[in-house]
């Protein structure tokens, strides 16, 4: 490891304090002597109130005194103000900094430490245990020199007044010093298992989380949730004793601190009786006495903080102290741009209990030489390609990269020369432009030569993507852009050109595929509301969701004689979809054909309960407006539960008219009605493009459109405009919007932009169809033969036919390894993978 | 090939209410239970086929199981240089019982014949249904075997006595 600074999972919690600025704690204590000041004055000032002001019948002297007095207590309460302030910025300048550098220590952490650790962990020890050590660094300085010092001109004041007193009333503190403490041992033995049961806990809940689809489609929830359940009491019952004994602090510092005014009288009042004190002296020692109190209550609590923020502290940094198994980036030089060749030799990799996982493998390629393994699952195909990616850290031989020893290598070095894809290659949440250029943005950045070309083109984004075959994807994501009303006028105006040219061109021939707007013809591709308005709302009111709430859209109906008849509808489509999805549990896929959202179903499973035996009239005014939301939704080339009356088509269609009128006499600026010559802006792209929508779902039409879409587009020089409105489709968390073979031309893209010297397919096709796959296979083997290397694990044989090796592995061992014709023509292990035993 | 408008002509019953009304005449589907016949009725959807139409091909990884409303369709088998049709199918006639269950690729081509209509649903669909009524698995797989197996049996009863080569390869039921 190089000479750099301690890692954040070996700083003490004390470093903090001092890493905060210093200067804001040291004018934090500058302020606090001043406050400590302040709240002595008002009580000299009582004294003189009672023994002067009162006792010689000077008003004036009242006058001032009170004045001070006032000034005392405003001071004191700005400056407190001002405190509590600067403390939270400290605690949580320090919390974030804390954060931060733990994230980042634990971004580093060797592949193995998160297979054993679950994700809802590492999201507890940064969000919640931090927190108290945040403030404990807030308050670190200020509260303990602000009460220390309260307490000692507190002290210093009683001892003046009265030594004996003084001498009394202090006597319980040292006795609570010693109690406290023996308590706090206890709560922290609590604290701790607090924190380990909260960490399995989470764990517990991002599992959950994770696996979902397992446990709705077990109906494992029973199973879930005693496991849980049992959790939930543990912790439940941790944090009661914890509390318990937290709480039993604070009463014990209680009973000592109010029996120290008990002496106080019992000995002041018979030295004030015996004329030895003052009168004015026993109120102001009793009233100083009771200040004692604050300052000394804080001391505890803060005293319990500082254990609290030490246990949470010590265990969240204690568990991720490890080193990370491979340095980030090299310290005194640059990283290497290494040669493709790859020798392995004796290589062994064993885990824990001994388990050889990879047993003496040796083999070579040349730089820009193919290379395929196989073999049957658990043969280590995969784990050998993982430990030529530095993902595993293998235990014997060697691996040599261009080389140079990849144990050595740092991480930056791999970066910059290997690519990978995983099986299921991970997917960020934001565009696909940010996913495809995530690999080459990591590897420009932090090289100090930020923006050194290495960012590629448009022009080659493009390209890799008709490479691996996901340009069409990305195409149609950007045919299905609604684009934002103030987006700029001439890409509006260039698919209207597209429009007009697609009606000529393709308007008869795919006429079978799209139902085009027409303003005298019922669509059936586009629900009710769409129907009756032909046309997109410029008011919020009659926008598709509000609609139904509408008053004066309701009135409307009323008018159209449409009330009933789509009261009717909301209620068959609401009875038809609960009956038949009803007991189905709330999943998207099950939803795409109705008119009902998901988590609507409960509401209208209700809804329905309630209007089943109702006549239409009594209906209530709430489930009117639903029954009428569901009805104005409804699309009946989609969903097919119910038909549409044809009565009700003509009614919706001589609305049509009538609206129109209504709108263009009263507030012709409320819609943009459908026009062959206007743009919709509720519409998608391709929606636009057709002045219509596509009837069918079917693969095969999909084709015969996008082939049609895609010669028009480019004869428009239109198609690289879409394709980057599609490059900014956001494929949602952890990339759910993609299918899983989207997903996988996505990372393969990735990978192919960074153009890296060898790369590695760990089963990175398997999700792809034929078709798809074979392009990627031609395109490896065309245009990256000879020039990156590359180690693919593939579980179809017909994948690498062409490869120069073919590595078959069996029990963790080369069982042999040639080109594919010279392995069948052996009959050995790969012809029994390809055709079975002989 | 294109999915029927959702206009219904009779305006009595909805689409789904027919693909119901089919599904229950055909065996894969006939023996289930309403709730989950309902929700294999509402998956399916409608395409329809211009005569010469493919509807699929051979070595397709085609996943969808398709019923006959109207027309006829002509299955085909393509080797090196030639090709040979094999049967007709027509109206009432259900395709692809092995397709719902795994993936398999089409070693036969259908072609429409005639404008044909055809109720669908897709393996992922089906798949996706089932997981929600795991108790019909058996069910599902006891109808395929006995489709097999009844396969075989007449197989075995209409072969004419020229095809030795046939006999050789029989056996299908025994997998």
């Amino acid at each position: 490891m190089g000479t750099k600074k301690t890692p954040v999972v070996q700083k003490s919690l004390f470093s903090w304090v001092l890493a905060s600025n210093l200067k804001i704690q040291g004018f934090l204590v500058f302020i606090i002597l001043i406050t400590v000041f302040a709240r002595v004055v008002p009580l000299e000032m009582q004294k003189r109130v009672v023994n002067e002001a009162i006792n010689l019948r000077r008003v004036d002297l009242l006058l001032i005194y009170c004045g001070i007095y006032l000034v005392a207590v405003i001071t004191q309460g700005l400056f407190k103000l001002i405190i509590n302030y600067m403390q939270a910025r400290i605690g949580q300048r320090a919390l974030a900094e804390m954060r931060k550098e733990l994230y980042h220590h634990i971004l580093t952490l060797p592949l193995g430490f998160f297979r054993k650790t679950q994700p809802g962990l590492v999201v507890a020890s940064l969000i919640t245990e931090l927190t108290t050590s945040g403030s404990f660094v807030g308050m670190a300085i200020a509260v303990p020199v602000t009460n220390i010092l309260t307490l000692l001109a507190f002290a210093g004041y009683l001892f003046w007044l009265n030594p004996l007193l003084a001498l009394i009333s202090l006597s319980i503190y040292p006795l609570v010093l010693f109690l406290v403490p023996m308590l706090q041992r206890r709560a922290n033995e609590q604290n701790k298992r607090r924190v380990d049961a909260t960490r399995v806990l989470s764990g517990r809940i991002a599992e959950s989380a994770s696996g979902i689809h397992e446990i709705q489609g077990n109906g494992a929830f029973a199973l879930e949730n005693n496991k849980f359940d049992h959790l939930v009491d543990k912790l439940m019952n941790i944090r009661v004793v914890w509390t318990l004994y937290s709480e039993g602090i604070k009463l014990l510092n209680n009973f000592f601190t109010n029996l120290s005014p008990l002496l106080v009288f019992s000995l002041g009042g018979y030295l004030a009786m015996t004329g030895r004190l003052e009168l004015g002296a026993l109120v102001a020692f009793l009233s100083a006495q009771e200040k004692l109190y604050q300052p000394w209550k804080d001391l505890i609590e803060f005293y319990q903080v500082y254990q609290d923020a030490s246990v949470s502290y010590g265990r969240t940094m204690e568990y991720f102290n490890l080193e990370p198994e491979h340095e980030l980036a090299p310290s005194d030089r640059k990283p290497y741009d290494l040669e493709g060749s790859l020798e392995v030799s004796n290589l062994s990799f064993t885990v824990e209990g001994g388990i050889r996982l990879l047993n003496d493998i040796s083999l070579s390629l040349k730089p820009g030489e193919q290379l395929g393994l196989v073999g049957f699952s658990g043969s280590g195909k995969s784990t050998l390609a993982q430990c030529i990616g530095q993902l595993y850290k293998y235990t014997g031989g060697q691996i040599q990269l261009g080389g140079k020893e990849v144990a050595d290598l740092t991480k930056k070095d791999i970066i910059n020369n290997v690519g990978f894809v995983s099986q299921s290659p991970f997917i960020f949440s934001g565009t696909i432009e940010e996913n495809l250029l995530y690999g080459c943005m990591a590897s420009s950045e932090g090289n100090g030569a930020k923006g050194d070309g290495t960012i590629p083109s448009l022009d080659d984004i493009i390209a890799v993507l008709q490479q691996t075959g996901i340009f069409i994807d990305v195409l149609r994501f950007g045919l299905n852009t609604i684009l934002a009303q103030d987006r700029d006028q001439k890409l509006v105006e260039t698919i209207l050109r597209v429009r007009t040219n697609f009606q000529r061109r393709f308007g008869q021939e795919l006429a079978e595929y799209v139902e085009f707007f027409d303003e005298n013809r019922y669509l059936f591709f586009s629900s009710v509301i769409e129907n009756l308005t032909f046309g997109t709302s410029n008011r919020q009111a009659y926008e598709t969701e509000f609609i139904a709430d509408n008053p004066e859209f309701v009135l409307l109906l009323e008018r159209f004689q449409l009330s009933l008849p789509l009261l009717s509808l909301g209620i068959r489509l609401a009875e038809q979809t609960i009956d038949i999805l009803g007991d189905l549990p709330p999943e998207e896929f099950f939803f795409e054909q109705s008119p009902i959202l998901p988590d609507e179903l409960d509401t209208y499973r209700q809804v329905v309960a309630r209007t089943k035996k109702e006549n239409l009239n009594r209906i209530g005014p709430k489930d009117r407006t639903r029954l009428l939301q569901l009805a104005l939704r409804f699309t009946p080339g989609i969903h097919k539960m119910v038909a549409l009356p044809e009565v009700l088509e003509s009614l919706i269609l001589n609305g049509r008219a009538m609206f129109r009128e209504k709108i263009l006499a009263e507030d012709p600026e409320a819609f943009t009605f459908y026009e062959n010559s206007g743009y919709i802006f509720s519409q998608t792209i391709l929606n636009n493009i057709f002045f219509g929508k596509m009837k069918s779902t079917n693969p095969r039409a999909q084709e015969k459109i996008n082939q049609s879409i895609v010669h028009l587009l480019i004869e428009e020089d239109f198609l690289e405009t879409i394709v980057e409105i599609g490059l900014q489709y956001q494929v949602g968390s952890k990339g759910d919007k993609l299918s899983g073979g989207q997903r996988q031309k996505l990372a393969i893209a990735r990978m192919l932009l960074k153009a890296p010297r060898v790369m590695i397919m760990d089963e990175a096709t398997s999700a792809l169809d034929n078709k798809s796959q074979t392009r990627i296979q031609n395109l490896l083997e065309t245009h990256w033969k000879g020039k990156s290397t590359l180690i693919a694990v593939a579980h179809r044989l017909d994948t690498i036919k062409n490869f120069d090796r073919i590595a078959v592995l069996k029990a963790g061992k080369i069982g042999e390894i040639g080109p594919y014709d010279e392995l069948i023509a052996r009959k050995g292990l790969l012809y029994e993978l390809e055709f079975g035993k002989k | 090939m294109n999915s029927n408008s959702g206009k219904n002509e009779s305006g009595a019953s909805s689409e789904y209410q027919e693909n119901l009304n089919i599904l229950r005449q055909i065996d894969f589907f006939s023996g289930l239970p309403l709730e989950a016949t309902k929700v294999f009725a509402y998956l399916c959807s409608r395409e329809s086929c211009k005569p010469g139409d493919v509807i699929f091909e051979q070595g397709d990884e085609d996943d969808r199981a398709l019923f006959i409303i109207s027309g006829q369709a002509r299955l085909s088998q393509q080797t090196d240089n030639a090709e040979t049709t094999i049967r007709h199918y027509r109206e009432g006639d259900f395709i692809g019982r092995m397709t719902l269950l795994g993936q398999i690729r089409r070693l036969f081509s259908l072609t429409a014949t005639s404008e044909v209509v055809c109720l669908v649903i897709t393996r992922e669909k089906f798949t996706k249904a089932l997981e929600k009524f795991p108790d019909l698995v058996p069910k599902f797989i006891d109808v395929l075997v006995h489709n097999i197996y009844r396969w075989e049996k007449r197989f075995l009863k209409t072969r004419t006595g020229d095809c030795k080569d046939c006999m050789k390869i029989a056996g299908v039921s025994l997998v």
